[in-house]
């Protein structure tokens, strides 16, 4: 055959395949969403060793990018995948994996949702929300001393809804590697030895207040072993809560707050078993839509130290001119660090830009 | 011991004479199902009258409604955005979720699917229930959905459907004769809500207090707006009760034209119960307000 015939046909089976393969693409395709996030951020707390207090020049940086497929497999279950891109170094920064998970939606006896891979564990109200979706700029004290970044791990949940008539309520019970504790807690596991399974359970309840307002009620623990050496356990007692009131499309006013309490044994001088707790509230309230101002107590001791404590409150506000496809967030934080025979005080200001590309899914509770 | 025995026979009478469960997104379209199924079905419906249908909070309180439900009858055409979520999270396996647009005509297709151009209406314009002539295909969709539940019902829904749309056909008769003065005069409206409406009552819609489906109004364009109304002398700024009535009532003072607030789906007023009063209720406050 003429070479120019091949590359005719060529052209025509290409011509024939094309409109079928693009048609059938734009259903299959996954729904994927892009979120960027920019911080302007300034505190005086850099030179209070040299005894100065004076805010420091506006530093503006990247702050994260999530990069969130999410799609059917099957009629049964479905996968998200969300990668993060973490800043503030645009240029030698790693894509990494923030969540890799398939989940089952149907078809399992009683009714159960099982979720494998790698995910942000229900423990907790918070923990479950990305960043870009918070009203404020910074996590409470509470989850990074507790919790890290958040508690994220590799592991297996199954959850059911209890029958309690019309109440929603959840049970979840999450069997975890272990891998995220050291992150919570700066202790690095150097025996070489495989991570001890941890495990996180919730319970959770949903009561309907009226036609505009709504309770969620949660409960929480999670257990496992901080200390590989001399296998010494932790076990976290947690309670949230989440209000919201909704009286029009414009308005709405969200209450939520979260205790949690910590018990694990430690090996100082000899057995020895800590206790400790923490706690924030916050309130947002939106209004004309678009804008919406809060604010936030904190209270933390650390892990291993009811001594060691910070404090704080932030003010914070949001403007989202279009929906959630652009976001400006402002907060004034003060934050009071406690060890005994020593307190500082620091002030910091930050400015937020974050924008979203992709399809916007509806907002849940 | 007798209470227990007393319970199981009640329990037993409850489930022989199990009604289908459907749950709709709309009240209009509950109350379709109501007409078809008649004492056959039990209906309950998620989005209120005061509220964007477009814009529902993803909350477990549906997904329970959801849950032991034969049936979810929704607009379909991405209206609600939301129901993908609720339908998951009612881990209701047996649940037939029906697309009640399959037999519609559909308008404002767009060419190309870009958020460049608002963000809800990228399969069309959804909002063809309030043309009551689309009642005929989305009663047809109803009685099927319905029949494949309880297919010895069948005669029954398709006689109850055929008596309701000979009904509405005697309404729609009736709107169209209150309506035919004002054919071919131009309105202004606050979301694409009313393009089957319109186009059903021959009006003419020069345009939206929002700038493209679903984003917000904004100073420049409400300008534009004022502009319009006053040359081409539009009476009437038609608005659903969920919008901010700001942006409108500015347009309003600075022309001349009236606010129209008109529900776009039943149960928000007395007036509005079902979905033959609610279309009473729209038809008979527009035409008072163009009457002007
Ligand atoms: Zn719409």
């Amino acid at each position: 055959m003429p070479r120019s015939m091949l590359v005719l046909c060529c052209f025509c089976v290409v011509r024939i395949l094309l409109p079928t393969t693009v048609v059938a693409q734009t259903s299959v395709n996954p729904d994927i969403s892009v979120i960027p996030r920019f911080l302007i951020h300034s505190d005086d707390g850099q030179k209070l060793n040299e005894g100065k207090r004076e805010f420091s020049r506006p530093d503006f940086s990247f702050e994260e990018l999530e990069l969130a497929l999410q799609a059917y497999l099957n009629p049964f279950a479905k996968a998200d995948v969300v990668l993060t891109l973490p800043g503030p170094d645009l240029e030698n920064s790693k894509l990494g994996i923030e969540e890799v998970y398939a989940t089952v939606l149907r078809g399992l006896p009683l009714d159960m949702n099982l979720r494998i891979g790698k995910y942000r564990a229900e423990f907790g109200k918070l923990n479950m929300t990305h960043p870009h979706a918070w009203p404020f700029v910074t996590a409470p004290l509470m989850q990074k001393r507790f919790l890290g970044e958040s508690l994220n791990d590799l592991g297996i949940s199954a959850s059911v809804l209890l029958p309690t008539e019309d109440v929603y309520t959840k049970l979840t019970v999450d069997l975890l590697r272990g891998t995220a504790i050291g992150g919570a807690t700066g202790m690095v596991d150097t025996t070489g030895a495989k991570p001890y399974y941890a495990n996180t359970a919730r319970l959770s309840s949903f009561f309907t207040l009226s036609d505009y307002s709504d309770l969620e009620i949660g409960l929480s623990g999670y257990t496992g072993i901080h200390d590989p050496y001399h296998r010494d356990r932790f076990w976290y007692g947690n309670l949230d809560f989440k209000y919201k009131i909704r009286p029009s499309a414009y308005t709405s006013l969200v209450i939520q707050g979260e205790y949690l309490l910590n018990t694990r044994t430690v090996h100082l001088e000899d057995e020895k078993s800590i206790s400790s707790s923490g706690f924030y509230l916050y309130a947002d309230y939106q209004f004309f839509k678009t804008y919406s101002i809060g604010a936030r107590v904190d209270w933390s001791e650390s892990p291993y130290s009811a001594d060691d404590k910070a404090s704080g409150f932030a003010l914070f506000a949001g403007y989202y001119p279009v929906e959630e496809t652009l976001g400006l967030r402002a907060q004034y934080a003060r934050t009071t660090t406690e060890l005994p025979g020593f307190t500082q005080s620091v002030n910091s200001i930050d400015l937020q830009i974050l924008f979203s590309l992709g399809p916007h899914k509806a907002h849940p509770f | 011991m007798k209470w227990v025995l007393a319970f199981i026979i009640l329990a037993m009478a409850g489930v022989s004479e199990a009604a289908i469960k459907v749950v709709t997104s709309l009240p209009d379209l509950a109350d379709l199902a109501r007409q078809v199924g008649g004492d056959k079905v039990s209906v309950d419906y998620i989005v209120r009258a005061d509220q964007n249908p477009h814009f529902v909070e993803v909350k477990p309180s549906y997904m329970m409604k959801l849950k032991s439900a034969d049936l979810f009858l929704t607009i379909g055409m991405e209206l609600e955005m939301w129901a993908p979520q609720i339908v998951d999270g009612s881990r209701n396996a047996s649940l037939t979720v029906v697309d009640l647009s399959q037999g519609v005509t559909k308008l404002e297709v767009p060419a190309k699917v870009d958020a460049s151009q608002g963000d809800v209406h990228r399969f069309g314009n959804p909002h063809y229930w309030l043309d009551p002539r689309n009642v005929r295909p989305m009663m047809d969709e109803i009685v099927s959905a319905l029949t494949k539940v309880s297919p010895a019902d069948e005669k029954t829904f398709r006689a109850n459907a055929d008596a309701y749309l000979l009904r509405l056909g005697v309404k729609i008769q009736g709107w169209e004769a209150m309506m035919k003065p004002f054919a071919g005069q131009k309105i202004v409206t606050f979301h694409k809500s009313w393009s089957y409406f319109a186009n059903w009552l021959g009006l003419d819609i020069a345009g939206e207090v929002e700038p493209k489906p679903g984003i917000a109004p904004s100073p420049t364009h409400s300008a534009e707006l004022i502009a319009l109304v006053r040359s081409a002398g539009i009476k009437a700024i038609l608005v659903e009760p969920f919008y901010d009535l700001s942006a409108p009532e500015q347009i309003a003072r600075a022309t001349g034209a009236k606010v129209t607030v008109l529900p776009t789906s039943s149960g928000g007023l007395d007036q509005t119960r079902d979905y033959i009063s609610l279309i009473d209720y729209d038809v008979a406050t527009l035409a008072s307000s163009l009457k002007q």
